[in-house]
């Protein structure tokens, strides 16, 4: 059967509850905005095809339910992911002192070279803002990761965003296959889909019970 | 003389003949002759000389004796000469005195003649005027009645005037002149009477609809007060009583707000002059032409209330006045014609107020159309008018109120919903959460001491949907009030209208809910959660129905199965279906991203990573949506075991894929565990043990019988109950095998090899069987 795109990526979004996760998403996902707030249950996920230097590459990308509640299920995820969004509101000072707890988690559960970015998302409210792009920036540096400050709203640089991760994805993957010289089965480099670095992956420990 | 006598003696003869000459004065010839025949003639001579001389002498002593008396005499005769001239004088002036005088008498007595004259003309005069009099006056009478415009009494003063008084007074020219004047003003009176006439029913034309007015809230007025009239109308009740006092003044009847006199006279006047056929023609033919120009409703009637308001009026006004023209017009009308009339009004009023009610949409606009059809009714049937057909129009505009209101509450659905953030209502305190127990009826548990934040299981359509439903039940009363409808009927007919409403209006809602894109999962849990709990106070919306309609309540009886729970159920089945609609949208998504490499040599030892993640997903799905009512989560739950199961079956099926290697069903039979492994988790709870596991059965067995190449076991018990194999279809199986035959190919070069060419034959042989089972 022929295949329909030549990767797939697992994106994770994380981030406070309220700061945007689900309409960052939707917006990427649909080009569009719903203003009621609608407090993400578990786990959910969308699929967008996206074109990337001549590549397919679907990216499947789970919304994560900030609350705390929720908080077992969605680490649970952590572990499958390729690139993560860390999401806060620049309009919330607290969503963006959590976002330190945030990558704390993403240390733990995550696997090692997980793609991290992170976004200030609500950047159309100018008027509201309590966490300057500066700072924003001060803490990507510290981390080492990318920061865009988007909005979902006013669709200002969403794509942006999921396109520089997945580009940052595709690049440490290529290399990675490059270094990867021997590879070890025959259909193996096919399934790039597949996380390259996790043989066991939590989801397939149950397989293995 | 004696002397003479005694000569004559004495002298004898001659005496004689003198004597007889003195005696006589002629004839003296006998004698002259006697004296000439005796001759004696001288004798005599001297005798007539002698008689002569002695006369002398007589008169000469005569005179000397006379003379002195004759001087006094003069004297005498003098004086009284004077005398007599002195009389004459008196006399004169007292002729002249006389004359004077009686000049003046004659004067007057002329002048008093001529005034006795007069006064006799005078007194012909007067008798004559006397008689001209009633004529005259008759006729300024009758000059007045025309310009007071009392045409009746004019016309029998006419009457009066040319027969009792013209015939005394026919000797006058005046009097021809009035005879003949007579007939025009009859044709006069005639012409002013029908000018009335048009007056009138002018008049009416435009006063009718006013008349409507008043005869309508009589009939309000008296409904309001009439003790026959449920207390559902206190209300109203206590609002009029106001209102009636201020009416006092127009507190008539309506008939009486018009002057109907005209109408009387001109037909008095048309009785007087003979002519009530024709009047009577020409006011039904006008009527009629009235009619069928009240009847004709504006063009634009279905844009107010008002315009109904004029046409209903101005049509109840006419038909008033006709009862009211039938009631005291002598025949003018007849019963039939007026029935006829009627008939054919009616006819077109119910026409008309069909077409235009049809055209509106606003539900408020229908009661009051209602309520105006239902006045006016009542009205027409307190004068006597047959009103069933209109009776049957109110029907007919209950099935459109009906309709109106629920497209009305479609809009409010969709607003709630539009609104809704399908989150379970949150409250911070007591105020709140009272509030939200005010406005809906939840018997749940409720914790004795809430703490808050407190969060109901519902979100907040559900009280806005609960209020929505009573005030639709509301509105739907509204329209039955006055209708005198029995409670059965209202009872049932709210029922049936809010049945409508839920099964119908609300479930389309939330149809076009599920359509959106936009929604998910959790949002399809909430509605599910909610729909449960609208369900639940469906008993309260029972109960509210009853309270209202004073009907039993339907919970303790039959309908309850049917009634009860059909209401939300619609909505709620299709929320359930939705629910697994959108699972498995969200399942193909996953599906989409399988990568088998079917010409696998060796299975990777774990599940291929979409199966993981479906499992992962569901797990985590099944065990967010906490509070989705468990046969809610086994249907979706169950639906997505089938579907999954169905999806890779139908892989291995795909005609597109020939090669089947048997690394790549052992790596489907991992998958397959995977998934089995789901189903026996008990994701959900409530399912029965075995239940998901039957939905992978087929693929299972199909599985076990190609990785054990259990060929004789399936031949042996093939179509037996207790076949291992018993699900594994030959068709199915020869496509399979067909694939794994094709995949086999490849490897052109083991077919060197004995032990291969073995299992190729066997091959054949399975495929061989397996062609025959199938044929069977």
């Amino acid at each position: 059967m022929a295949k329909t795109y030549d990767y797939l990526f697992k994106l994770l979004l994380i981030g406070d509850s309220g700061v945007g996760k689900t309409c960052v998403l939707f917006r990427f996902s649909e080009d569009a905005f719903n203003t009621t707030f609608i407090s993400t249950i578990g786990i959910d996920f969308k699929i967008r095809t996206i074109d990337l230097d001549g590549k397919k590459i679907k990216l499947q990308i789970w919304d994560t339910a900030g609350q705390e509640r929720f908080r077992t299920i969605t680490t649970a995820y952590y572990r499958g992911a390729m690139g993560i969004m860390l999401v806060y509101d620049i309009t919330n000072e607290k969503s963006f002192e959590n976002i330190k707890n945030w990558i704390r988690n993403i240390e733990e559960n995550a696997s090692a070279d997980v793609e991290k970015m992170l976004l200030g998302n609500k950047c159309e409210l100018e008027e509201k803002r309590q966490v300057s792009r500066e700072r924003g920036e001060q803490l990507a540096i510290e981390y080492g990761i990318k920061f865009i400050e988007t909005s979902a709203k006013a669709s200002i640089r969403v794509e942006e965003a999921f396109f520089t991760l997945a580009r940052d994805i595709k690049t440490k993957m290529e290399k990675k296959l490059k270094e990867a010289s021997n590879p070890p089965k025959g259909g193996h480099q096919l399934r790039a889909s597949e996380p390259q670095k996790k043989p066991t992956s939590w989801l397939s420990r149950c397989t293995l019970l | 003389m004696d002397r003479l006598v005694k000569d004559h003696n004495e002298k004898s003869q001659y005496d004689l003949y003198l004597q007889e000459i003195e005696g006589i004065d002629d004839y003296w010839g006998p004698t002259f002759r006697a004296v000439f025949d005796n001759n004696e003639h001288v004798e005599f001579k001297e005798k007539v000389e002698e008689r002569i001389k002695h006369h002398d002498r007589d008169i000469e002593r005569l005179c000397n004796v006379y003379y002195q008396g004759f001087i006094e005499s003069v004297r005498e005769l003098l004086e009284v000469k004077s005398q007599s001239k002195n009389l004459n004088n008196q006399v004169v002036a007292i002729d002249k005195h006389l004359q004077t005088t009686s000049q003046a008498i004659s004067k007057s007595g002329a002048e008093l003649l001529k005034a006795r004259k007069v006064q006799s003309n005078i007194a012909v005069v007067i008798a004559q005027l006397n008689l001209c009099l009633p004529v005259f006056l008759t006729y300024s009478k009758l000059q007045k009645q025309i310009s007071d415009k009392r045409y009746y009494p004019a016309l029998k003063t006419l009457e009066e005037l040319e027969h009792q008084h013209l015939p005394h007074v026919s000797n006058y020219r005046f009097s021809n002149q009035l005879r003949e004047k007579i007939p025009k003003y009859r044709d006069k009176i005639e012409a002013a009477s029908m000018s009335d006439l048009k007056d009138f029913l002018e008049n009416i034309r435009k006063f009718s609809p006013k008349i409507g007015e008043v005869a309508t809230r009589h009939t309000s007025e008296q409904l309001a007060t009439d003790p026959t009239v449920i207390g559902r109308k206190k209300k109203r009740n206590l609002t009029n009583q106001d209102s009636t006092t201020n009416f006092s003044e127009e507190d008539l009847s309506a008939q009486e707000l018009i002057d109907f006199s005209p109408i009387y006279r001109g037909l008095h006047i048309a009785h007087a002059l003979g002519k009530v056929s024709n009047f009577e023609a020409y006011y039904r033919a006008e009527r009629t032409k009235q009619a069928r120009l009240v009847l004709q409703p504006p063009t634009n009637m279905h844009e107010s209330e008002e315009s109904y308001r004029n046409y209903i009026y101005a049509v109840l006004g006419f038909f008033i006045l006709e009862d009211h023209v039938l009631n005291t017009g002598r025949g003018l009308i007849t019963k039939a014609f007026l029935e006829d009339m009627w008939s054919m009004a009616l006819s077109k009023i119910t026409t008309a107020l069909q077409t235009h009610s049809a055209y509106c949409t606003d539900a408020t606009l229908i009661l009051r159309i209602k309520d105006l059809i239902m006045l006016f009714c009542t009205t027409l049937r307190n004068y006597g008018y047959s009103v069933k057909p209109l009776w049957e129009l109110v029907r007919e505009l209950r099935d459109h109120y009906t309709e109106v209101l629920m497209q009305r509450w479609v809009q409010v659905f969709r607003e709630i919903l539009s609104k809704e953030d399908y989150q379970p209502i949150e409250v911070h305190n007591q105020e709140e959460f009272e509030h939200v127990l005010l406005t809906f009826p939840w018997d749940g548990d409720l914790p004795d001491d809430v703490t808050f934040p407190y969060s109901f299981p519902f979100s907040r359509m559900v009280p806005k949907i609960y209020q929505q439903v009573k005030e639709f039940i509301y509105a739907c009363l509204k329209f039955s009030e006055d209708l005198n409808l029995s409670q059965v009927e209202v009872d049932e007919m709210i029922r049936k209208s809010m049945n409508l409403l839920l099964t119908r209006s609300f479930s389309g809602c939330l149809s076009s809910i599920f359509r959106s894109p936009h929604v998910g999962l959790q949002e399809i849990t909430q509605i599910i959660v909610d729909t449960g709990y609208l369900e639940d106070a469906n008993v309260y919306l029972d109960q509210f129905i009853s309270n209202i309609t004073g009907e039993e309540s339907r919970g303790a009886t039959v309908g309850t199965i049917q009634g009860q729970y059909g209401m939300f159920r619609v909505a709620r089945e299709d929320a359930v279906r939705q629910i697994s609609e959108k699972l498995r949208q969200k399942l193909n998504e996953f599906l989409e991203l399988e990568t088998y490499d079917w010409t696998l040599v060796e299975p990777k030892g774990h599940a291929s990573s979409f199966i993981s993640d479906i499992i992962a997903f569901l797990q985590t799905t099944f065990h967010s949506f906490t509070h989705l009512p468990p046969e809610v989560a086994q249907v979706a739950c169950r639906s997505a075991c089938e579907h999954i199961a169905k999806s890779m079956f139908a892989m291995l099926m795909n005609t597109e894929i020939r090669q089947i290697s048997m690394g790549a069903l052992n790596q489907l039979n991992l998958d397959l565990l995977q998934c089995e492994q789901f189903a026996a988790s008990e994701p959900v709870k409530g399912l029965q043990q075995d239940e998901l596991l039957a939905y992978f059965a087929k693929l299972r067995e199909l599985l076990d019988l190609f990785i054990t190449w259990d060929w004789p076991t399936y031949f042996h018990d093939y179509a037996q109950e207790t076949s291992k194999y018993k699900k594994v279809q030959p068709d199915i199986a020869i496509v399979l095998l067909e694939k794994l035959k094709e995949g086999d190919r490849k490897n052109i070069f083991t077919v060197l090899n004995k032990n291969e060419r073995d299992k190729k034959k066997l091959l054949e042989t399975v495929l061989k069987q397996l062609k025959q089972l199938s044929v069977k």
